[in-house]
């Protein structure tokens, strides 16, 4: 089947409000995986760099307003891998469940190091929560991409 | 959304395009605070404000449903700490009027609901539902009755942004209960959040501190009360070579676990002294009330 313009946006604009609510609206941390990630990184393999860096940048500054201090690593971090996810088409095609859930893995892993870079982070949870977080992510994106493809029939 | 870029010129223009999107970012990120809080602002009280009115609702059912002997051992910790300022103010006043001073307005402690932000972002800090609008400042002192849980520091119109004391920036001027050792204390981190202790340090080498001995707030720098419970001793972190210790403490409270608290506004909260709410024996501060001027409010800080 082809692939649905709308229904892909949609499902982004899901992840977006689900990440929101679980983390603004219930005020959940680390219980609750990092589906704003899922959604830029899911995203911006469907987009052009430059699209795929708005977005990124939008929703980081998002993230951002609700931090104290380093306002602005998030929507750098976003962007970033939104940039380095649309390049990644480049050099990977396909959509594999596999080739998904290790872009996701790294994807996420990559946003925390930047992040780690450019705030007082302790560098020390890159090795420690980092990975959990990751692989965290990459279930969530793996069955919300699991359950739109079940939706849409896309394959 | 398109499946490819095209043509190789295309790829590089978007390329570059999407670098521009990047250092925008980074200018974003590298904007002096002033610049950065009426983006912050204006996206909490806009976009996120549903978020955070569903969790501050959310907050105030917990509040219903949850052991009402607990919240009530609670309120009455509060009411005490509320009561025992309006007695202080009380008595503020009296002098005052004795001694023809101008009365000062709007000294008290005002109730608030702790919001989570479950952001990576927002780590070691707790949102609070009342604002500019209530009197609340920057370094605003924060209070729960089991003792000092952090610091605001940043202050929307109706919403503020505290710092608790596990933020790499939280430092409040402490002694002993018993006055005999004062110092500065500061987070010390473990590899987990949850593993953060507190740390007392420049206290005088020739003082032993004892294990259990309870530290509180010394007034001293006037950003937070004297006599506010922080943290017990448990053991020394560090000798210096003859001139001072360093001693790890157990913190009074834990972060995670505080649901209300108490918010100072006025410049008397800061200066008050709240010895007697924690049973506080220390005699008066050796270096006296005024040796150290208190930190002015400044209507600048509040978008800080």
């Amino acid at each position: 089947m082809a692939r649905s313009k709308y229904g892909f946006s949609i499902f982004v604009v899901i992840l977006v409000l689900v990440h929101l609510m679980l983390h603004v609206g219930l005020g959940i941390g680390e219980s609750a995986p990092d589906l704003m990630t899922v959604a830029v990184l899911l995203a911006a393999r469907r987009m052009r760099a430059t699209t795929a860096a708005l977005l990124g940048l939008l929703l980081g500054v998002l993230e951002d307003a609700l931090a104290l201090v380093s306002f602005g690593a998030s929507a750098v971090a976003f962007s970033a891998i939104a940039v380095l996810g649309a390049r990644s088409r480049d050099l990977f095609e396909g959509d594999s469940l596999l080739f998904v859930a290790l872009y996701l893995f790294l994807g996420k892993a990559l946003r925390d190091a930047i992040h780690v870079l450019l705030t007082e982070a302790e560098s020390g949870m890159l090795l420690s929560s980092t990975p959990i977080a990751a692989l965290y992510a990459m279930f969530a994106g793996i069955i919300g991409v699991g359950v739109y493809r079940a939706i849409t029939g896309e394959r | 959304m398109l499946d490819f870029d095209g043509t190789r010129r295309e790829r590089r223009r978007q390329g570059l395009l999407a670098i521009g999107v990047v250092a925008l970012a980074l200018i974003l990120y590298a904007l002096p605070t002033e610049y950065q809080s009426p983006v912050r602002e204006g996206l909490r009280a806009t976009v996120l404000r549903p978020f955070l009115a569903f969790q501050e609702r959310i907050s105030q059912r917990r509040g219903r449903t949850i052991d009402v002997g607990a919240i009530r051992a609670q309120r009455d910790s509060l009411a005490a700490l509320v009561t025992a300022q309006a007695s202080l103010a009380e008595e503020n006043r009296r002098l005052r009027s004795l001694l023809a001073l101008q009365e000062r307005a709007g000294d008290a402690f005002i109730p608030a609901d702790v919001l989570r932000v479950g952001v990576a972002t927002a780590e070691s800090t707790f949102m609070l539902n009342v604002g500019r609008a209530e009197g609340v400042r920057v370094r605003s002192p924060v209070l729960t009755p089991d003792g000092l849980p952090g610091v605001i520091w940043s202050v929307d119109e109706k919403q503020a942004q505290a710092i608790d004391w596990t933020h790499p920036e939280f430092r409040v001027s402490a002694m002993t209960a018993d006055g005999l050792a004062y110092g500065i204390v500061e987070p010390r981190h473990g590899r987990y959040l949850e593993e953060a202790l507190l740390a007392m340090t420049g206290a005088p080498f020739h003082v032993d501190i004892p294990p259990g001995r309870r530290i509180v707030s010394s007034g001293r720098g006037g950003v937070f009360p004297r006599g506010i419970m922080i943290g017990t001793v448990l053991g020394i972190e560090e000798a210096d070579t003859g001139w001072r210790k360093s001693y790890l403490l157990r913190p009074a409270v834990r972060p995670e676990s505080i649901a209300q608290v108490l918010v100072g506004v006025g410049q008397s909260s800061r200066q008050a002294d709240l010895s007697a709410l924690w049973h506080v024996s220390a005699a008066p501060d050796p270096l006296g009330a005024d040796s150290l001027p208190p930190l002015p409010i400044d209507a600048d800080e509040d978008t800080n």
